[in-house]
């Protein structure tokens, strides 16, 4: 509701920790569970999330961490069986609540019943690979270096709603690629309207900033 | 206080015309001096003199005890920064913890201590800076100087409050329209009003010995407690000058922007504290053992200043009168203070809105200047009016509001241990749950005093008080109202994502 969400991460490994480093530089709320004293020591010291040391199928941990507020429950270990467990419990424990299972192996339709949303972080994977040993054609996620490539939606009351980009200041290292229809440049005079989209490039340190701007 | 250091979101330090500063880094010292800048400012500079007319000389206890009773919730402030990566202060760590109707009524207390804050610290800005003009001989005596006439107005206001209510316009005007400042000059600042302090604090050990009425001597200090005062009159004065060590809230407003900061918060926290009542009980000493507490009464809020002129050397090159160096500090110190809290202030109502526990409206930013436009326009509202009340009314009230929020607090701290073992904790506070449980207790004994002593001397203040809590009362259910009646109003925002996938 204010475009801040309350995300828990269950497992802050390899694909865990870099989700909670993102979505933290987005500016939302994040805890994370885990299992491994050590990885939640590393995790706590990168001061990006909130950390629960412990099992996350267990309810008594999964409850610590505060699931009634949150709008996402992201199971992202490297185990589905412990990721769909982690799901089921979400669904029993706040039902409101959006979850995500992350998968082994290649998903077919078999989740759909019982979680939100399906990653595979594999098939990102061998994209890369691809984009690496095929180098003239991208997929856009790989094109850039650390630059984000955003599609973003500019909210009913955003601050920059009905505004033209000559009034509005965005921050340095950030910049409107294009209007909603992707046919021409924007320019001084494109104006932001609410509920349509724009491409906007952005530097990982001011993302949270130009959310800011198209957040209602 | 360098207005970057207190950012929006994280790094807001947004943008003239497409121009951002980049993020500081602050280093330990940088984040000791934030909390030291904010407790050092004003306080003990407006705080003094009144605390003197209560307390008599044991004003030097009420400043050391509170150092006491503030570290408990220190201890509290140290583990929860260190476990929750939140720049909010106090209110991001209630709102994690409690429910909707508790967490909103921490921000909103803590909201209203902030913004009282900004009366007292202008209401005591506005006699330093007219003893300033008279030390070089440009006014009469603060007290002689007359009121001003308002153009345009038939009425007339007197220059105290007039100056007082020009320093909360420009800076909030400033920043409402400009986020920019850099990140070390709140290191400097601080480091300015310290040197001060030693010079005085110096020259008043100095004064010893001489001879000359307001010589340093500790025969002011007999009797302890004046005549008819028992040791417990000494509570009221520790309520009153309570606020005078907020300073932790601030430090933990900026903790992502520090490095290493779930080691360095908890440090700058204690280093600050304990280096801010070393400070407090020497500069008290002297300005008792030199004007003595009758004097230092007398001078109200511009005691210290006073206790200064009295005993530094004259005849110096440009400055010429030595005092004139104090009250410069009184003047920097209580302007800088104001800043740091009509930033802070206007924070909280910006979290709040944020949080949607205020309009949705406090919680966006200016499309072009970058900065909480509304919040910080709000908190002005509440802050230019609290400049109409007694200096004495303000800081009882604002004292009266940041022990309450302190309670709950500490109060998270023993609901967070119970409720979620597994969190880590890379700062645990010692001897578990005595800090937090000795924290409420003594708060509320502190609290409790400063309500009966209000409704014996100040029930203006005391009024002023439970009507704006019971406006809170209101304006949340109004809230609530509003948003069921509203869906849209709550929804339209959350698909703002956008990213590739």
């Amino acid at each position: 509701m204010d475009g801040n969400f309350r995300i828990v991460i269950a497992g802050g490994g390899r694909v865990g920790k870099r989700v909670a480093h993102i979505l933290d530089d987005r500016g939302h709320d994040v805890t994370v569970i885990e299992r491994d004293p050590e990885q939640a020591a590393t995790l706590s010291g990168d001061y990006v999330a909130t950390v629960i040391e412990g099992d996350a199928t267990r309810p008594g941990v999964l409850e610590q961490a505060g699931l009634e507020r949150a709008d996402v429950v992201a199971a992202l270990t490297s185990q589905s069986g412990t990721n769909l467990a982690v799901c089921l419990l979400t669904r029993e424990l706040a039902p409101d609540t959006q979850t995500v299972v992350r998968t082994e192996d290649e998903p077919g339709t078999e989740f759909d019943r019982f979680v939100d949303e399906v990653i595979f972080p594999e098939r990102a994977g061998a994209r890369a690979a691809v984009n690496a040993i095929e180098p003239d054609v991208n997929t856009l996620e790989d094109v850039t270096g650390t630059l984000d490539i955003l599609e973003l939606h500019v909210a009913e009351h955003a601050p920059v709603a009905d505004r033209s980009l000559e009034e509005v200041s965005l921050p340095r290292g950030s910049l409107i690629v294009s209007d909603a229809a992707g046919d021409t440049l924007a320019g001084p005079d494109t104006v932001l309207h609410p509920g349509e989209s724009y491409l906007v490039a952005v530097e990982p340190s001011v993302v949270d900033e130009v959310l800011n701007l198209f957040r209602g | 206080m360098a207005k970057q250091l207190i950012p929006w979101n994280r790094s807001f330090a947004t943008m003239s015309a497409g121009e951002r500063a980049p993020a500081a880094e602050l280093g330990l010292l940088d984040a000791t001096m934030i909390g030291m800048g904010a407790m050092i400012g004003a306080g003990i500079f407006v705080l003094t003199g009144l605390a003197a007319d209560i307390a008599g000389p044991a004003a030097i206890f009420v400043f050391l005890f509170n150092g006491v009773v503030t570290a408990f919730t220190g201890l509290s402030y140290a583990e929860l920064a260190a476990s929750i990566p939140k720049s909010g202060g106090g209110y991001a760590f209630v709102r994690e913890t409690f429910d909707d109707l508790p967490s909103f009524l921490m921000g909103w207390m803590l909201w209203f201590a902030y913004m009282i804050a900004g009366g007292l610290y202008a209401l005591g800005f506005a006699p330093n800076f007219l003893e300033l003009l008279h030390v070089y001989g440009l006014t009469a005596a603060p007290g002689e100087v007359g009121a001003i006439a308002v153009p345009i107005l038939p009425v007339s206001v007197p220059a105290a409050v007039g100056l007082a209510l020009a320093a909360v316009a420009l800076l909030v005007t400033v920043n409402a329209l400009s986020t920019a400042a850099s990140g070390s000059a709140e290191t400097v600042f601080t480091a300015v009003k310290i040197a001060i302090l030693v010079v005085f604090v110096a020259f008043g050990f100095l004064s010893a010995g001489g001879g000359g009425e307001t010589s340093f001597t500790f025969q002011q200090f007999d009797p302890l407690f004046p005549a008819g005062n028992s040791p417990f009159s000494i509570l009221p004065a520790m309520g009153l000058t309570f606020i005078a060590f907020e300073g932790y809230d601030l430090i933990t407003t900026v903790t992502e922007e520090v490095e290493n900061p779930r080691e360095n918060i908890p440090r700058a926290i204690f280093y600050s504290l304990g280096a801010t009542v070393v400070v407090y009980a020497l500069v008290v000493v002297v300005a008792i053992g030199t004007l003595g507490a009758e004097g230092l009464a007398a001078a109200g809020e511009a005691g210290i200043a006073q206790a200064a002129t009295s005993f530094m050397p004259t005849g110096l090159p440009i400055i010429r009168n030595g005092g004139a160096l104090i009250v410069f500090g009184a003047v920097f110190s209580t302007l800088t203070a104001l800043n740091a809290v009509v930033i802070a202030s206007s924070r909280v109502a910006f979290s709040m809105g944020r949080e949607g526990q205020l309009l949705p409206r406090l919680g966006r930013i200016h499309h072009r200047y970058g900065t909480p436009f509304l919040a910080i326009l709000v908190s002005a509202v509440v802050m230019l009016g609290s400049v109409a009340l007694p200096t004495e009314s303000a800081g009882n009230m604002s004292s009266l509001f940041f022990l309450l929020s302190f309670i709950i607090v500490n109060a998270a701290v023993i609901k967070l241990r119970r409720e979620r073992p597994n969190m880590r904790r890379p700062y645990e506070m010692p001897y578990y749950p005595i800090p937090p449980v000795l924290g409420i207790v003594l708060n509320s004994l502190l609290t409790v005093v400063l309500v009966v002593y209000l409704v014996r001397t100040d029930p203006l203040a005391l009024a002023l008080s439970v009507g704006w809590i019971l406006a809170g009362g209101l304006a949340y259910y109004a809230l609530r109202l509003r948003r069921r009646g509203s869906p849209a109003e709550s929804t339209d925002s959350s698909n703002a994502e956008g990213g590739v996938d």
